[in-house]
């Protein structure tokens, strides 16, 4: 591979990286899966954006340059920042403020019928971003858009611990929308799915974390949102209730237009998407062909657990060259301002 | 405080180093998470009404299954209060000089005081100690508010009962040199019923405004013991509002007929002791309060939706 097209390619990129990279004598392939073929490499016009004009009709979901920002009362946190005055103060309380950078500038947007895995290392971001899409949480910059609110599959909720099983299930359903009539009408369908129907007569408390999950994710799977997210912890429970879960996600699955999943378990994610992003310390680091990011991170992966943080940094730096990152454009006046119901169906 | 603005002025940033800007028409997505329009936002509380109904159920039939005498506090713990304000400031401090029928007297206020801050306690906890089901769901989150303030409701229904024949029964017992009127049951016991509804509007007009209030800065929640505490001495409990006409301070008269837990009260007790009606004034303050609290606080409340499921 010839190293003159090289510097053109990456101009305006993160130097320090190239030196890396030429220091390594990386090779990049450029057939395949990397950025795509339109884009022009011309070094005096490769500045400007591509525009591509978008099917409203496909899009499930836009992230429209989303940041966030957690600002959590901390008694020992960022004592330094701020004034003496509030420094001082902050001694005194006992009580400041600590801010996390969870996320920054994420934009990406998710057609019709897509599956989206969602990787990175523990603290990357991932959960901050599964809260923003379901809406729980308004990203400090940016804004997330939808063709309908998303429903998250997880089972880190828990429900009313004083109150049976039983009435636990009645409340879920009633707490997304159902009506009694439905309710009545998918309870037996849920008790089956949890595998439960020995203790909904006790009080939840009485539940070990396991059982408690499974009620969760059978209330929580008793509807077909349009747009879902599942949440890696679905992968814990006993071999017998993944079994009994897996035909109820698979049903779920093959109802949403849209699906996010995210997951540790590479074989999961190879297996369940057309479509892979990966955060780590709260940015995109590559988004595309899932068998080329999982190959990248489950080689980033293992360069940081085994120490070697300049071999991991490599394929950080290498990784991200290839990323093509999007910036959202709406049509004067068409972005989207209104509310989605709260009903699921 | 404020609220985050419905939509940002300036949009989003400009991004880095994007090579690809994809154009769209965005008019047929939503914003995730947005707050709804505010007739919007009354009819989803009005279709999540079973769930409102169920949650405060459910949460009745469980509220003191960690004690061994269970659902029995609910009536023991205002009548073991009422017994010791009863030694402490009927026979001790003797405020009740003056005062005819004073035992039920001090039962209505004491009954009725419980009755009152438990709720407005409750409501105003109800988002920030609900983040489970708040972090789970998507339902408006007034129904939270609201329920827990009928399941108040729900579970005061047998302390109700209690005070009604504890009054029967000893309300009218001979003390000291206050006279005594029998008491009897009259049509005019049934005032009891609007009188509960305003209180219920002016408890979930309050509710509201503090659970947004504690959700957002947590401080709040001592800010409410102490003014349960002040509202306690300043609402007539355990003594006659007439002590302050005969200490002179006339301010105190009026700003005591503006507190509607004081009109309560007196309705109340003009209604089962006095066997007649109180003031109308008492009606109109109360009436005004039902109505002002329940619409400031309901829009105080919706106007802070998008910040619920925030972390704390």
């Amino acid at each position: 591979m010839s190293t003159s097209t090289r510097p053109a390619r990456r101009q305006g990129r993160n130097t320090e990286a190239d030196l890396i990279a030429e220091d390594l004598a990386i090779e990049f392939d450029d057939d395949s899966s990397g950025p795509p073929e339109d884009r022009d490499d011309h070094p005096f016009t490769q500045q400007r954006p591509v525009i591509q004009a978008v099917d409203p009709k496909n899009v499930c979901m836009v992230v429209d340059d989303a940041s966030m920002t957690y600002r959590v009362r901390s008694s020992t946190g960022n004592n330094n920042s701020g004034g003496r005055i509030s420094r001082g103060l902050k001694r005194i309380t006992g009580a400041g403020w600590a801010e996390v950078h969870a996320l920054s500038n994420l934009s990406f947007i998710v057609n019709r019928g897509e599956s989206v895995g969602v990787i990175g290392t523990n603290g990357s971001g991932k959960s901050t971003l599964m809260k923003l899409l379901t809406g729980k949480v308004r990203p400090t910059s940016g804004e997330v858009y939808a063709t309908s609110t998303p429903v998250m599959l997880g089972v880190n909720a828990a429900l009313v611990k004083e109150i049976s099983g039983r009435e636990n299930i009645r409340l879920g359903c009633l707490a997304m929308g159902l009506t009694p009539e439905q309710t009545a009408a998918k309870y037996d369908q849920i008790v089956e799915i949890s595998g439960l129907s020995d203790a909904l007569e006790m009080p939840l408390k009485t539940y070990s974390s396991g059982m408690s999950s499974r009620l969760q994710f059978a209330i929580a799977t008793s509807v077909d949102p349009d747009i879902l997210l599942i949440d890696e912890a679905l992968n814990t429970g006993d071999a017998q209730f993944r079994a009994r879960t897996k035909e109820r996600l698979d049903e779920v699955r093959a109802n949403a237009g849209a699906v996010f999943l995210v997951s540790h378990s590479l074989g999961t994610i190879k297996q369940m998407c057309t479509r892979v992003i990966w955060i780590e310390q709260g940015e995109m680091l590559a988004d595309g062909d899932p068998q080329w990011v999982c190959e990248q991170y489950e080689e980033y992966t293992s360069h940081k657990s085994n120490g070697r943080t300049r071999a991991a940094k490599v394929v950080y730096e290498r990784t991200r060259l290839r990323l093509d990152p999007v910036k959202i454009d709406f049509t004067s006046g068409s972005r989207p301002k209104k509310a989605g119901s709260s009903r699921i169906r | 405080m404020a609220a985050p603005a419905l939509e940002r002025a300036g949009g989003p940033t400009e991004s880095g180093d994007a090579r690809r800007v994809a154009q769209l028409d965005g008019s047929n997505l939503i914003r995730v998470g947005a707050r709804p329009g505010l007739f919007r936002y009354i009819r989803e509380i009005w279709s999540f009404r079973h769930f409102l109904y169920y949650d405060s159920h459910s949460r009745v039939s469980s509220a003191n299954s960690y004690d061994s005498l269970g659902r029995i506090w609910m009536i023991l713990n205002p009548v073991l209060f009422g017994t010791a304000y009863f030694f402490v400031f009927g026979l001790l401090l003797n405020t009740g000089r003056g005062i005819d029928n004073f035992i039920g007297y001090l039962i209505i206020g004491v009954f009725t005081f419980r009755f009152f801050t438990a709720a407005v306690s409750g409501g105003a906890n109800a988002i920030a100690g609900n983040q489970k089901v708040v972090q789970a769901f998507n339902f408006p989150r007034a129904c939270l508010v609201i329920s827990t303030t009928v399941r108040e409701l729900f579970s005061s229904i047998p302390m109700f009962f209690v005070m009604a024949l504890l009054v029967l029964s000893i309300g009218d017992m001979q003390l000291g040199g206050a006279e005594s009127i029998p008491i009897t049951l009259t049509w005019h016991w049934l005032l009891f019923f609007p009188c509960i509804a305003l209180a219920l509007m002016v408890m979930l007009g309050w509710s509201l405004a503090l659970a947004r209030a504690v959700n957002a800065h947590n401080d709040v929640k001592h800010l409410i013991s102490f003014s349960t505490r002040i509202l306690f001495y300043t609402s007539a409990v355990f003594f006659s509002a007439d002590r302050y006409a005969d200490l002179g301070v006339e301010w105190l008269d009026t700003v005591m007929s503006l507190n509607p837990l004081f009109c309560v009260l007196d309705i109340l007790r003009h209604a089962w002791l006095y066997d007649g009606f109180a003031d109308p004034g008492r009606w109109i303050v109360l009436g005004s309060w039902a109505a002002g609290s329940m619409v400031i606080g309901f829009l105080i409340f919706w106007h802070g939706e998008e910040s619920y499921g925030k972390e704390r």
